[in-house]
């Protein structure tokens, strides 16, 4: 008995690490869960949250909005990193390197501190807003930030350093002899890149592409910043029902939270059918 | 010919988004040192606002929280994880897929989630359970499980690390004592890094922060928050000062693991 014991002392070494999971990931996300299907304030089972969703324009929008804005900053995100990744694979060493780590640098500049630059640029007395002034050139002159389109700007700055990165790796794995064997068999650059070098990418296109509306339809602190809860996010949303200390809307928001995992889920299964789809009819 | 013409469009290219990208930066930077930017052109270079910044105790304090909060929780989760891989490394390696989706959870479902999960279930508990720093610190142990995890992960992937053990066994370690001694020392790297990693993501958090610290625990970037519409300049400063501070970190990453994929 002792010896058994003494024998399977060293799983004592797995206690802080699934304490701190335990108690600080999988219990809590658990409870959230269960709790989106319980009456507010009591023990039970409904469907009303979920109901309450798709019934209230506010967070039926709040639903919409958020879809809308991942999805078109991070198409939009991934077609410019995709002229970024190529021009960063055929530049020099030197200015490849330079290129790296400007990506680098302004994948950290995000949050609030994006959010003020945009404003600063963009917004009341914005310095283009003022250059759009003094050129009679009204898009500009009269450009609202705090809007959709001024946060979907926002977003996109955000998401193409991002996917420049994760784009570059698989460019690197495009051979050049590919190129010259499409044109050895009269093939211009926009047969190689429908037949060759976009198929050849297509798995890191829709990584890349999942885990850019990932970040987008989680991000808080951007939209946060510059609208404040004055437009229908569903993060935004989410944290408004935890935000007093006296009225929590705990049950509801849980419900809203499990939303935002579904949103999630289903974007990483849907690029998963396509790859799998895909590779199908390649073989 | 052909080759020239194509590096010269990547050049056209990388240009354009070297401009798109710094622009933001950029201008940040010149706000923060003129008095006022009224014409197309900023007017009165000054340092004043810099000077205000250093100066403001609210401001310094706040950046010694976040370092506080920081700095805790990564020893944490570092140490916890050493731990875990030890059973992993010496006794169990078929474990390592159970840790590596725990350790996945966190990056996949970010700050949002976990914040507003933590909050939900203590909040309404006693003492010490409704403790904000402690949920605080809690919540950026798992915020950073994924950075440390994959450090340390890349690391062991580089020693041979059954090997090692079995030979110092051989020469009269017991296996706790391969591992702290031949093992954990050559993860050193690999530790490294993922500290800096996960002290630049803690230390540009927002949502966990203003979610469960509410006005509980003033970290730089809640300051920050505070004083945004206040002035554009001191606004401006702050953010420069903390870029910079970010900016050190993650070129310290940069550096390093370059210099271990060169040797």
């Amino acid at each position: 008995m002792q010896s058994k014991l003494q024998r399977h002392r060293y799983l004592l070494a797995l206690v802080p690490f699934a304490l701190i999971v335990l108690v600080f990931e999988l219990v809590p996300l658990f409870t959230v869960v269960l709790r989106s299907f319980f009456p507010e304030g009591q023990f039970g089972f409904t469907l009303a949250h979920y109901a309450a969703i798709f019934s209230k324009k506010l967070y039926r929008d709040a639903v919409f909005n958020s879809v809308l804005i991942a999805l078109l900053s991070s198409v939009i995100g991934i077609v410019l990193a995709f002229f970024g990744a190529g021009a960063a694979c055929r530049a020099g060493a030197g200015t490849r390197r330079m290129f790296m780590s400007v990506l680098n640098m302004t994948s950290n500049f995000a949050g609030i501190p994006l959010a003020f630059a945009y404003i600063i640029l963009l917004g009341g007395s914005g310095v283009l807003v003022l250059l759009g002034k003094q050129l009679g050139f009204a898009p500009l002159a009269e450009y609202n930030v705090y809007s959709f389109s001024g946060l979907l700007l926002i977003y996109v700055y955000f998401q193409v350093p991002v996917a420049t990165i994760l784009l570059i790796p698989s460019f690197d794995a495009l051979h050049k002899e590919w190129r010259e064997s499409v044109s050895l068999l009269g093939g211009g650059s926009v047969v190689y890149w429908l037949r060759v070098g976009i198929p050849v990418l297509l798995p890191s296109l829709l990584g890349t592409l999942s885990i850019l509306f990932s970040n987008a339809i989680a991000a808080y602190a951007t939209a946060y910043a510059l609208l404040g809860g004055n437009f229908s996010l569903l993060p935004i949303r989410i944290s408004e029902q935890f935000a007093g200390d006296v009225v929590q809307h705990k049950e509801f928001g849980s419900a809203l939270a499990v939303m935002l995992m579904l949103l999630m889920v289903a974007a990483a299964a849907i690029n998963a059918h396509i790859l799998k789809k895909n590779t199908k009819e390649g073989q | 010919m052909q080759s020239h013409k194509k590096s010269a469009g990547s050049v056209v290219v990388i240009v354009l988004f070297l401009a798109y990208l710094l622009l933001p930066l950029l201008l940040t930077f010149l706000y923060s040192a003129f008095t006022q930017w009224t014409e197309l052109l900023p007017q009165g270079f000054t340092l004043r606002y810099y000077a205000e910044v250093f100066a403001d105790t609210a401001f310094l304090i706040s950046v010694l929280r976040t370092v506080a909060i920081s700095i805790l929780p990564l020893l944490i989760s570092i140490l916890a994880m050493l731990l875990v891989m030890y059973v992993v490394v010496v006794y169990h390696p078929g474990w390592e897929g159970v840790v590596q989706v725990l350790c996945t959870i966190p990056y996949a479902l970010q700050g949002i989630i976990l914040a507003i999960s933590v909050l939900s279930l203590y909040s309404g508990l006693p003492l010490p359970f409704s403790n904000r720093i402690l949920m605080l610190t809690g919540t950026y142990c798992v915020l950073v499980l994924p950075y440390v995890y994959r450090g340390i992960r890349n690391s062991l992937n580089t020693i041979r690390a059954d090997r090692l053990i079995e030979a110092a066994e051989l020469l009269g370690a017991g296996k706790l004592q391969a591992y702290l001694r031949v093992i954990v020392p050559n993860l050193r790297s690999g530790i490294t890094v993922s500290a800096l990693l996960g002290m630049a993501v803690l230390f540009g958090d927002f949502v966990v922060v203003n979610i469960i610290g509410g006005s509980y625990y003033e970290t730089a970037q809640m300051h920050l928050y505070k004083i945004l519409f206040r002035s554009g300049q001191l606004s401006s400063a702050v953010i420069v000062v903390l870029f910079a501070v970010t900016l050190l970190i993650s070129g310290t990453v940069f550096y390093q693991t370059g210099k271990g994929n060169r040797s």
